[in-house]
């Protein structure tokens, strides 16, 4: 085995996706049919081409770049930047992908539009993956608009849904307004350091190296579904369920935080305070907002808020490795629960389609699932043991680092929230865990187990949220390159959050027959009204401007036009009674007078004698003095 | 070989053909335009062939064309000067491009077939001639050749209120004509050409223009006096060209012009008629007032972000499909002047990458609106619903030209703005010309404008399908459409890829223009 990979094997795991989602746009008819095996095959070929190297531990050192734009004395280049941390994530994001993909077959078998469902797939992934490669915080950028783009388009896949539509304009607006000040950001770095290269951007302390940070972290506000603009998330459930584990765990709201990882060494401690906020208030009202919601899906969407909160309170801290290793836990768990979801409301759409009021995604309908979909149940209760943070599963690790991280900081707020996480986290999943395969059910109908194309998926994901894969092995020392910290943590904070874990579990038992409560009303109430409210603002303001622009820009002109009509009809006053009326005048004066010669000529011998006697004494009287 | 007298004339010499031709072969009309048409893309790809993107401008063709002795007065010389150069060329192929797709989208046109093409080909060679002229007074001649076929266009095979609207255009850019010749007639008495050094020779050649040494001392505009006339001649000249561009508050002809007008000729408008005021700004006024330029500075960010802002807010609140089109156009446009006023390299060059990128996504947009209209005649946006579930094609090249015009990386629309905006923010660390507020406030623009667009793919494509409008049939794209659309998305998507290609013309104009012409300036900072 040689000793460096070239590029080439990189820019392959970003070109096989790229033409996977080409390829499911352009072909067409029965042809159409083998896209989704096709796609499939491609990504877990494209997952096999980075691991190879990854699991033999060659290095891929070499670093690529071209220029792409360059203008006045600036030129923005496109390159690769292939470190341990690119690395990890383009492996693990391919690995994601590729189960999505799988799942994908099963999930949706039989309906239409899966050639469009596996392009943007593919295209989804191929952003993904730009990002993570990305050497320039501007490419960085473009790739982080596609990504919105995408996600745009799958969330919107059932079109013909209002709802749809309406949660995926509402998704892609609100990233946007982040992305905005990731713009500014950007702009503001770019002016200070005259570069966008990843390696190279630098600050100078000062408050715009502040405000450059904020704009940016704003940035990954929007996109990771942060507070105050998370209320996308939850409502972008309304796209297929494999598409919500990819937005969830590899791609979407992962961009936000890795983009984090890699610019958070030049935040300033302003900053980074402020994300630590941040990152408070969102993983304490997702955690709130997963305990207090009934669909299946919208309870892991609110814990997807509260785990993201979690690591950027972490990133806030500076335990950038910590938050990066919950990263890609989380992308396992995660990208588990969601397709192990999918799978129960697959089958229970089957199961339910002769009963139009069903609503198979409100927990509340589900129930004793273990015993008729097994394979899931013990997918979906590893994948929740480590979302929990269940001593022997890889949430377990990261969350022991970001504990003792913020342990050390001397904000009582911070450790307040951060125990107050631990304790709620196994609480709703557990809540989940029990309403869903646990409890007796209220229905009598026979669910099928989902096929093994959806099975096999889940099952590796849970497999691959348990820690031996991540304490054993070659991806161990892979971590530990990046980690640069043991894993011990003082024996006090293991054993509290243990307790804490069983405390909290414990209290999810006793009080697993409560009624639950089934409000929405952090994003419906509050954050909605907000958001209406704005919109209508918003909307009142562009009111105001076309009436503006019709009552008085246009006013002005039409009078401007009329007052020109105006003076035209006064000058045809003037041209018909002064100026007509003088050239009138004239004549009639030139007739009068003309009267009167013709009256002195008029031709009589007596009167020419009488005006020549006159003239004769007037000229005798003139010569005389 | 005279490319550019050959890519003026050809069309001009083809509507004199044309004329000739009784009115009854009406299918030999488009053919003769399309040939034309191609003819103009052949030439243009031998010049592209031909170009040296360092070289400044090229292809020149100087003939002597008005030479009159006046005694005292000196002597008037009007020159026929044609050339092209990085700002110039990229907006002649542009020109070339979407006149071929307007003779397409044009096809059917159903009234005096010949009157109208005869106009269209007489429209073409007046755009080319105005983007090539150097002589002020040749530029003039063909700037006031395109308002005439453009007013009949309108107001002969527009909408139902197509007199009100083109009365309003022809009074409008009449307007700003006015104030171009005031100020023309003004240069042309101050300049002299330094070719003839001992005697007094009154030139309009622009390049003459642009250097301050040729001002006769004691002039009106003469650089060296201390009066305010050069600022005055600037504001004159800006205003002449913003209203063409248009910038608010002088752009309520565009939004009925559009609406009135049929689909091609919103499209010409759009792409190219739009772009002869960015053009105007970059070649007359700035250069030849660069003190002006200085000193308005923030005036002409601020027309440009009230622009941007205003324009994106009425989109939002627009019925009408094409009339969101138009002000998204305002929007849009308001970005080349934030660009041009930052008086950086990247921010002229992003100016001058938007006009183009605006010229093809927007000629997109009103195909897109005239696809519609085609077949409905409604372009209320409250009429339809769910137009993705029946027109599919259709819905896909809608969301590439709504996402290229809201800036989606990866189509053209976004390297102009992201160029415009490194010049801008750079503009207050480097000259301070543009505050650092105004690029801030601009970037909501984006967020407006994918507002709009999101909104009104939201209503009129996603939903259940619904046309409250009658309608025979509601078929997808024909071949004829996709070949107008095909070409446009796949240029839009091009220089949004590959945004060199582009830039290596734009590239040293840039340079030179804020280089050389603007130090003269700068050092004249009031």
């Amino acid at each position: 085995m040689s000793e460096t990979i070239t590029i080439p094997v990189l820019l392959v795991t970003l070109i096989i996706p790229l033409a996977s989602g080409i390829l499911a746009f352009a072909v067409k008819g029965e042809l159409g049919r083998l896209v989704p095996i096709v796609s499939s095959v491609l990504l877990l070929a494209a997952y096999i081409v980075i691991l190879f190297p990854l699991l033999s531990g060659t290095q891929l050192t070499e670093q690529f770049s071209v220029p792409w734009l360059s203008t006045g004395n600036h030129i923005i280049r496109i390159g690769i930047v292939s470190t341990p941390v690119t690395r990890l994530m383009a492996t693990v994001v391919l690995f994601v992908s590729a189960m999505v993909h799988i799942f994908s077959i099963g999930y949706m078998a039989g309906e239409k539009n899966t050639g469009r469902y596996f392009g943007f797939l593919g295209l989804f992934t191929f952003a993904m993956l730009g990002l993570v490669w990305s050497a320039n915080l501007l490419i960085t950028f473009c790739f982080w608009e596609l990504v919105g783009f995408c996600s745009y388009r799958l969330i919107a896949h059932a079109h013909e849904k209002p709802i749809a539509a309406y949660a995926a304009t509402k998704a892609f607006l609100l990233t946007k307004a982040g992305d905005i000040g990731f713009l500014i950001g950007l702009m503001i770095l770019w002016t200070q350091s005259g570069t966008l290269e990843l390696a190279a951007v630098t600050t100078t302390p000062g408050t715009w190296s502040t405000i450059a940070g904020i704009c940016i972290f704003a940035g990954v506000v929007g996109k990771s579904a942060q507070f105050p603009l998370f209320n996308w998330l939850p409502d972008a459930m309304q796209g297929p369920t494999p598409v919500s584990a990819l937005i969830h765990a590899a791609t979407m709201v992962a961009a936000g935080i890795f983009v984090l990882v890699q610019v958070v060494p030049v935040f300033t401690p302003d900053t980074r305070l402020i994300m630590t906020g941040v990152g408070v208030v969102s993983s304490l009202a997702g955690a709130a907002g997963a305990w207090l919601v009934t669909d299946i899906k919208k309870i892991l969407a609110y814990s997807t808020i509260s785990q993201l909160g979690f690591m950027i309170l972490a990133l806030g801290l500076g335990e950038v490795s910590g938050a990066f290793t919950h990263l890609l836990h989380h992308a396992f768990f995660k990208a588990g629960l969601f397709l192990a979801a999918g799978s129960v409301i697959h089958a229970m759409h089957r199961a339910a389609q002769h009963q139009p009021g069903f609503d198979v995604q409100d927990i509340r309908n589900l129930g004793s699932l273990r015993k008729q979909m097994p394979a899931t149940f013990t997918g979906f209760a590893i994948c929740a043991a480590a979302l929990a943070g269940l001593p022997g599963t890889a949430g377990y690790i990261s969350k022991e680092i970001i504990l003792h991280a913020a342990q050390q900081q001397n904000l009582w707020w911070l450790n307040v929230a951060v125990w107050a996480i631990v304790f709620a986290t196994p609480l709703y999943i557990f809540r989940l865990l029990w309403f869903t395969f646990l409890k007796p059910a209220s229905h009598n109908l026979t669910v099928q187990e989902a096929p093994w194309v959806m099975r096999l998926p889940v099952l590796l994901l849970a497999a691959g949220s348990l820690t031996f894969l991540f304490r054993n092995g070659h991806l161990n020392s892979f971590a530990s390159q990046i980690l640069q910290t043991d894993l011990t943590v003082p024996a006090g904070i293991v054993i509290g959050s243990l307790m804490v874990t069983v405390a909290s579990l414990l209290i999810g038992w006793l009080t697993r027959n409560a009624k639950a409560p089934a409000t929405d009303f952090l994003i419906q109430t509050f954050l909605d009204g907000l958001n209406l409210l704005l919109v209508r603002f918003i909307l009142f303001i562009a009111t105001l401007a076309r009436s503006f622009d019709k009552k008085w820009i246009d006013r002005f002109i039409h009078i401007l036009a009329y007052g020109k009509v105006a003076l035209a009809h006064m000058a045809g006053f003037t041209d018909k009674y002064v100026v007509d009326g003088t050239v009138h005048g004239v004549t009639l004066a030139a007739r009068g007078l003309g009267g009167i010669t013709r009256s002195v000529a008029n031709g009589k011998i007596q009167s020419y004698l009488l005006w020549a006697i006159a003239g004769l004494l007037i000229f005798i009287t003139w010569m005389l003095y | 070989m005279p490319y550019l007298s050959l890519l003026i004339f050809i069309p001009v010499a083809a509507a004199l053909a044309t004329l000739l031709i009784p009115a009854r072969y009406t299918r030999a009309f488009p053919w003769i335009t399309l040939g034309v048409n191609m003819l103009q893309l052949i030439i243009f790809i031998a010049m592209t062939l031909h170009f040296s993107s360092g070289e400044g401008l090229q292809f020149a063709e100087q003939h002597a064309w008005i030479s009159l002795s006046l005694n005292t007065w000196g002597e008037l010389q009007a020159e026929y000067l044609v050339a092209v150069d990085g700002l110039s060329f990229p907006l002649v192929g542009l020109s070339v491009l979407i006149m071929l797709i307007a003779t397409i989208s044009s096809w059917n046109v159903s009234r005096s077939r010949k009157g109208y093409f005869a106009l269209l080909l007489i429209l073409n060679g007046a755009i080319i001639g105005s983007f090539c002229a150097l002589d002020f007074l040749l530029f003039y001649v063909f700037f006031e050749f395109m308002l005439l076929p453009m007013y009949f266009l309108i107001g002969i095979w527009g909408g139902p209120k197509r007199e009100y609207a083109s009365i309003k255009f022809f009074l409008y850019t009449l307007l700003g004509s006015i104030l171009i010749l005031i100020v023309m007639i003004g240069l042309y008495l101050s300049v002299q050409s330094p070719e003839r050094a001992n005697e007094v020779v009154h030139t309009f050649n622009v390049l003459h223009m642009q250097h301050l040494e040729n001002f006769i001392p004691g002039s009106w505009l003469d650089a060296t006096s201390t009066g305010t006339w050069r600022l005055w001649a600037f504001a004159l000249l800006f205003v002449g060209f913003a209203i063409k561009l248009p910038a608010v508050p002088f752009h309520t002809w565009l939004p009925d012009a559009h609406v009135e007008a049929p689909t091609a000729i919103s499209v010409i408008l759009a792409a190219l008629l739009l772009k002869i005021g960015g053009y105007g700004i970059l070649r007359f006024v700035y250069p030849v007032f660069p003190d002006g330029a200085v000193y308005f500075s923030d005036w002409v960010a601020g027309i440009g972000v009230v622009s941007i802002i205003y324009g994106a807010l009425n989109a939002l609140a627009s019925k009408d499909l094409k009339r969101l089109i138009a002000y998204s156009s305002v929007s849009h446009m308001g970005f080349v002047l934030l660009g041009i006023a930052s008086a950086t390299t990247e921010g002229v060059a992003g100016a001058i990458y938007q006009m183009v990128s605006h010229g093809i996504i927007s000629a997109m947009l009103f195909l897109i609106a005239g696809v519609l209209y085609d077949r409905t005649h409604d372009r209320l946006i409250e009429n339809y619903s769910g137009l993705a579930s029946h027109m599919k094609h259709y819905t896909a090249f809608v969301l590439i030209a709504f996402f290229a015009s809201l800036g989606l990386p990866g189509f053209a629309g976004f390297i102009g703005e992201v160029l415009i905006f490194f010049g801008a923010f750079q503009s207050h660390s480097y000259n301070n010309l543009v505050p650092l507020w105004m690029p801030v406030v601009a970037t909501l623009g984006l967020l407006l404008g994918a507002a709009y667009y999101l909104w009104t793919i939201q209503r009129m494509f996603f939903g259940t399908f619904a046309v409250r409008a009658s309608y025979a049939e509601l078929n997808d794209l024909t071949a004829r459409e996709y070949a107008m659309l095909l070409p446009l998305a796949v240029a839009a998507l091009l220089f949004g890829i590959l945004p060199q290609l582009l830039l290596d013309f734009i590239n040293p104009f840039a340079e030179t223009f804020t280089g050389t012409w603007f130090s003269l300036g700068i050092n004249t900072n009031p």
